[in-house]
């Protein structure tokens, strides 16, 4: 059974008060840059029943991004889409099981990962305390801006059926799943799995491994930088996001999670403003967050609500 | 099943020749920022195989050694950690640890940057020029410059990873400890057909190209096959299986199991990162003699 202390955590993190201004400036500025998608079909990816294409599009600071597209071979009618997001160190994978399950699928290397590392490569571990005293330039500024123009991509495929889009990770992904659900209208549903970056300076003092680490041997070398940092990640704490989720989402966590303290992933689901949220706590799991279970639970959650056309 | 090649003894003793003809030219740099007040984290650049620079983090503990040592051979993944994610950072305050990345992984991608997925199947039709042959070389100059360090306890190194911790203890004498969670060599061509998930897809997607080279890579995965370094390997082991089903599982990896000189527990995994993960850590604390576990765990698995 969940620990009712961690049930009931309170998180420190406080909203800025020109917290949409904030983005509604990086949005703003995202705008300018046309997607220029380019999909170029990967023969040796490729088989039978799924086509896989390297996908590249144009980000904030007009950064090439890239990401694996797949869809069910053979496609006849609109689909709907799912859009996968990676973990801090997972290289993202080709999501050819989505499109085997009946998706068209994105997975997204926002910049820094593997492929998209061209032009900004702060490297692994420094991603999370890069710029981390500037919001306007902290490293996941341009990261989060990444994920959701795939959104955009998803948008611009005449297959996928724009009603019917999803999004989902686990660790970074699924905190990227909730910010992308909040900040892109179009997701009619999302699934994020042990959320990361969701209590940014709760997790520091709740555990003592990287990643978020990273943060505590920053401010080891910069004690005084302590305020900046705080002010930065209100930004990009998934949390300040939870309050503009409107679709159906669920979250799964792992109530002996050693690298996303579940405190925080309860701390995120209760900002949730979305009526239809469900919360799965993972008793005996770690930064698994139970997915050997989850995973039904997640293609049942998708097939509900992107599966039937609208 | 795999069947051995007549000259596998010859294939990696001409390896370790090549690589003994390179000198590992140690360049150690300390790194402030990931510095603690119970271990310092250094930098460190091998030469290996080719030659080729490859890198890894040393953390060394304060106070008066010897320590016992835990060498994190090379992953299968981009990003190379200090310790792997997830482990309580005071790992480092009891243990001597150093985390290589091989040729292709991150901080020693220059001038060959794998990628994954692709790694697996690089110059897979032939035996002498398949990337992972120099990999292997990079694991085993890692773990010949960790055993120069004064600090260490040569009496308590513990080599842990995926396939590369057995094969670099196989290959290198020195390793006391293995924990191997085996998942790219243990019978790979006829696994790989029976599964969808990457890393094995690779081999799949590989064969479906490339439909003639079917032998040669049978021919050269047979070089790099766990079972065939088993017998090398005198070092006590820990063999982290998958779940029942799963690929590889326990009982697919009994001929394995079956090889291992040293003695051996096999763990299914319990399909929980926090038990599979604390399972792991006790072992390695009893192996060497590590009293007070609990203060070097991960806040939310004390």
């Amino acid at each position: 059974m969940p620990n009712p202390v961690l049930a009931d955590y309170r998180s420190k993190v406080r909203k800025p008060d020109d917290f949409d201004v904030f983005w509604e400036g990086v949005l703003q500025q995202a705008a300018a840059v046309p997607l220029a998608p380019e999909m170029v079909l990967d023969p040796l990816r490729t088989s039978d029943d799924v086509e896989v294409f390297q996908v590249f599009y144009s980000s904030l600071d007009h950064l090439r991004i890239a990401a694996w597209y797949c869809r069910p071979a053979g496609l006849t009618a609109r689909t709907p889409a799912v859009l996968f997001l990676p973990g801090y160190q997972m290289d993202p994978p080709i999501p050819k099981e989505w499109a085997r399950k009946g998706y068209a699928a994105l997975s997204v290397a926002p910049r820094g990962k593997l492929r998209s590392l061209g032009q900004f490569n702060p490297g692994y571990p420094n991603l999370l305390t890069y710029n981390i005293v500037d919001r306007h330039t902290y490293a996941y500024r341009g990261f989060y801006v990444d994920a959701w123009r795939g959104v955009d991509f998803l948008l611009s495929r005449p297959e996928v059926d724009p009603a019917r889009l999803g999004v989902t990770g686990s660790s970074q992904g699924g905190g990227l799943a909730i910010t992308t659900a909040a900040m892109r209208q179009e997701i009619r549903a999302a699934a994020a799995g042990a959320p990361y970056l969701c209590g940014y300076m709760d997790a520091i003092e709740l555990t003592h491994t990287y990643p978020y680490e990273e943060i505590n041997d920053f401010l080891r070398i910069h004690p005084d930088s302590r305020r900046a940092v705080e002010e930065t990640v209100a930004y990009f704490d998934g949390i300040n996001f939870a309050d503009k989720i409107t679709c159906p989402v669920i979250v799964n966590i792992g109530l002996q999670d050693n690298v996303c303290p579940p405190e925080t992933g309860y701390a995120l689901f209760s900002r949730i403003r979305a009526a239809d949220k469900r919360l799965y706590p993972y008793d005996g799991h770690g930064h698994d967050a139970g997915r050997y279970t989850q995973q039904s639970i997640i293609d049942q959650f998708f097939a509900q609500h992107l599966r039937s056309e609208r | 099943m795999s069947q051995r090649p007549g000259d596998f003894d010859q294939y990696w003793q001409d390896t370790l020749d090549a690589l003994a003809g390179y000198p590992a030219c140690p360049e150690i740099d300390a790194i402030p920022l990931r510095t603690t007040d119970f271990a310092t984290l250094y930098g460190v650049r091998l030469t290996s195989l080719g030659p080729y620079r490859v890198f890894g983090y040393l953390s060394i503990p304060a106070g008066r050694g010897p320590f016992p040592a835990i060498y994190y051979a090379p992953k299968y993944q981009s990003v190379l950690e200090i310790i792997p994610q997830g482990t309580a950072n005071l790992q480092r305050s009891r243990y001597i640890t150093f985390a290589l990345a091989a040729r292709g992984q991150r901080n020693a991608d220059t001038p060959y940057a794998a990628m994954f997925p692709g790694l697996l199947t690089d110059g897979i039709d032939r035996a002498t020029s398949y990337i992972f042959r120099g990999i292997v070389a990079d694991g085993v100059r890692g773990l010949q410059f960790l055993l120069t360090r004064r600090e260490l306890d040569p009496a308590r190194v513990v080599v842990v990873g995926n396939d590369m911790s057995l094969i670099t203890a196989a290959l290198q004498p020195g390793a006391t400890h293995v924990v191997t969670a085996p998942q790219l060599f243990h019978d790979t061509a006829e696994l790989a057909p029976r599964t969808r998930a990457y890393p094995l897809e690779e081999i799949n997607d590989y064969l479906r190209a490339f439909p003639s080279r079917a032998e040669s890579v049978r021919q050269t995965l047979a070089y790099y096959d766990l079972e065939a370094f088993a017998p090398r390997s005198s070092a006590t082991t820990l063999v982290m299986a998958g779940a029942p089903g799963a690929v590889p599982d326990a009982t697919s990896l009994g001929r394995v199991v079956a090889a291992l000189r040293g003695q051996v527990t096999v763990h299914a995994s319990e399909q929980s990162s926090y038990k599979d993960g604390l399972y792991a850590e006790r072992w390695m604390a009893e192996q060497v003699d590590i009293m007070d576990l609990p203060g070097i765990l991960p806040e939310h698995w004390r």
